[in-house]
């Protein structure tokens, strides 16, 4: 389960998806509601969740919260922009032996990039709060988002990451159309042709560095599955498995998430689905018959020959529809192919897609 | 008396499932378990559900091999070695242990 267990933060991206969502609240739970929960969550053998916000580390509490999990039996992980983690909450983290990494956010090489979007000395910050979990030997994730003024900073992000600070590897996203992205949509997000150089240079860097590179959305994921849509074009295949329905989401059949105020949504990017309160609706009773949840897993039944917005299209057969929580935020419904995620439009638009000797098989 | 779990195993102690491990039963009978600690996850069968629920320290195993034959058709011969043999893996995953008293 993703628990956002506080609405603050002490930074305001410019990207960020969450401030001005659904998931924006007024007020956040106190401690006691959250371990309340939690024992709930024991119940149900929930194995594990991830704490983001907003940024947990701004609860004071935090280390109470975190107590109640392992009490509770589960493991964690954390999504952080890193500028709060001191040495002290890193070792604590640690001495738990339940977390499973801590995510901390890196859009640049050096200060100047990433703090463009993130704000002035974050970008310090967040690298001393990524040595602390390193010399506490907690594992460390990094997620890069890639927007307008890093997209020509790539090369030079993955050998901080990957050589200099040694990491395993890190994931990328790209600044999607949500939250305070809606109103800074021009000054971040990527235009077509930024779009196909970072397609290009994340999948030369995913060939050079091993496939230490990840992604589940945004250009490194988008190079590849649509390279491999283009091939299954023009060998004439009739049919990729389990495409040509909206099967781009599989969320809803093995994760769900609360907002800061209690209130369970299907996923923290489609929190105006509200599904019951913690502490207050059945937990189980929601998971198994909740009918949004429901509809949501029934999306693969879906054809996409159902839109007209795919009419005519020659991927139809190759295509999930991908994300419905962007759907959502662009046509204003969930159970819509995503036009954030159309190949053809893309390539019609102007947008080329990567080269294809980079592409190896699919990790991402 | 107390009680306490040890990992190492004569036959005469009664087998205790770990409380930390998490069983998480699915809709065929078949469950998940959990170890929080390492991590790791492991896939149950009906049986082995059922084997679990008994390790409660108060079933020595010739107990819970009865309440098999009880429950299920068809036990073949060698149960109680396939019994033992399923708890030691348990045991060796530090996913359970052996119910002692103190002397």
């Amino acid at each position: 389960m993703d628990l956002a267990i506080t609405n603050r933060c002490n930074l305001r991206c410019k990207y960020c998806s969450h401030f001005t969502s659904a998931a924006d609240v007024v007020q956040d739970l106190p401690k006691e509601e959250w371990l309340h929960f939690f024992e709930e969550l024991n119940r149900c053998a929930v194995m594990s969740v991830t704490l983001e916000g907003g940024e947990p580390f701004c609860r004071e509490d935090l280390r109470e919260l975190i107590q109640g999990i392992v009490a509770n039996r589960m493991r964690f992980s954390i999504l952080s922009n890193g500028t709060l983690i001191t040495d002290e909450m890193a070792a604590f983290v640690s001495s738990t032996g339940r977390c499973d990494g801590l995510q901390v956010s890196i859009d640049g090489s050096n200060p100047m990039t990433h703090d463009t979007f993130r704000g002035e000395g974050n970008f310090i910050r967040a690298m001393e709060g990524i040595k602390s979990l390193q010399r506490h030997g907690v594992p460390v994730d990094v997620r890069v988002t890639v927007h307008k003024q890093n997209v020509k900073d790539l090369d030079e992000v993955a050998r901080l990451l990957l050589e200099e600070l040694g990491l395993p590897g890190f994931s990328t996203n790209a600044a999607s159309y949500m939250g305070l992205c809606r109103q800074n949509a021009e000054l971040v997000q990527l235009t077509v042709e930024e779009r196909s150089l970072a397609m290009n240079t994340l999948l030369r860097l995913h060939k050079k560095y091993n496939e230490r590179l990840s992604a589940a959305a945004g250009p490194l994921a988008e190079g590849i599955g649509w390279l491999k849509m283009e091939q299954a074009r023009r060998e004439g295949r009739e049919r990729m498995s389990g495409r040509g329905y909206l099967t781009g989401c599989s969320g809803p059949m093995s994760n769900m998430a609360v907002r800061a105020d209690g209130v369970m949504v299907p996923c923290t990017q489609i929190s105006h689905i509200e599904l019951g309160r913690i502490n207050k609706d059945d937990l189980k009773e929601v998971w198994q018959n909740h009918s949004e949840l429901r509809k949501l897993r029934e999306r693969h039944n879906i054809p996409l020959s159902d839109f007209e917005f795919c009419r005519g299209c020659h991927y139809i057969n190759y295509c999930t529809g991908n994300c419905p929580a962007l759907a959502y935020t662009i046509v204003g419904e969930e159970n819509h192919p995503s036009p954030d995620a159309c190949l053809k439009r893309f390539l019609e638009a102007g947008g080329r897609l990567p080269d294809e000797k980079n592409l190896r098989l699919a990790s991402s | 008396m107390e009680s306490g779990v040890e990992k190492t195993m004569p036959d005469s102690r009664n087998p205790k499932a770990n409380p930390l491990a998490v069983l998480r039963e699915e809709f065929d009978n078949w469950a998940m378990l959990f170890d929080p600690e390492s991590g790791n996850t492991f896939g149950l069968n009906p049986v082995g559900v059922f084997i679990w629920k008994h390790l409660d320290g108060l079933h020595t195993t010739e107990e819970i091999l009865k309440e098999l034959r009880k429950k299920y058709e068809n036990i073949p011969e060698k149960a109680e070695d396939h019994l033992k043999d399923f708890i030691q893996t348990l045991i060796k995953q530090g996913l359970a242990g052996h119910e002692t008293q103190k002397t």
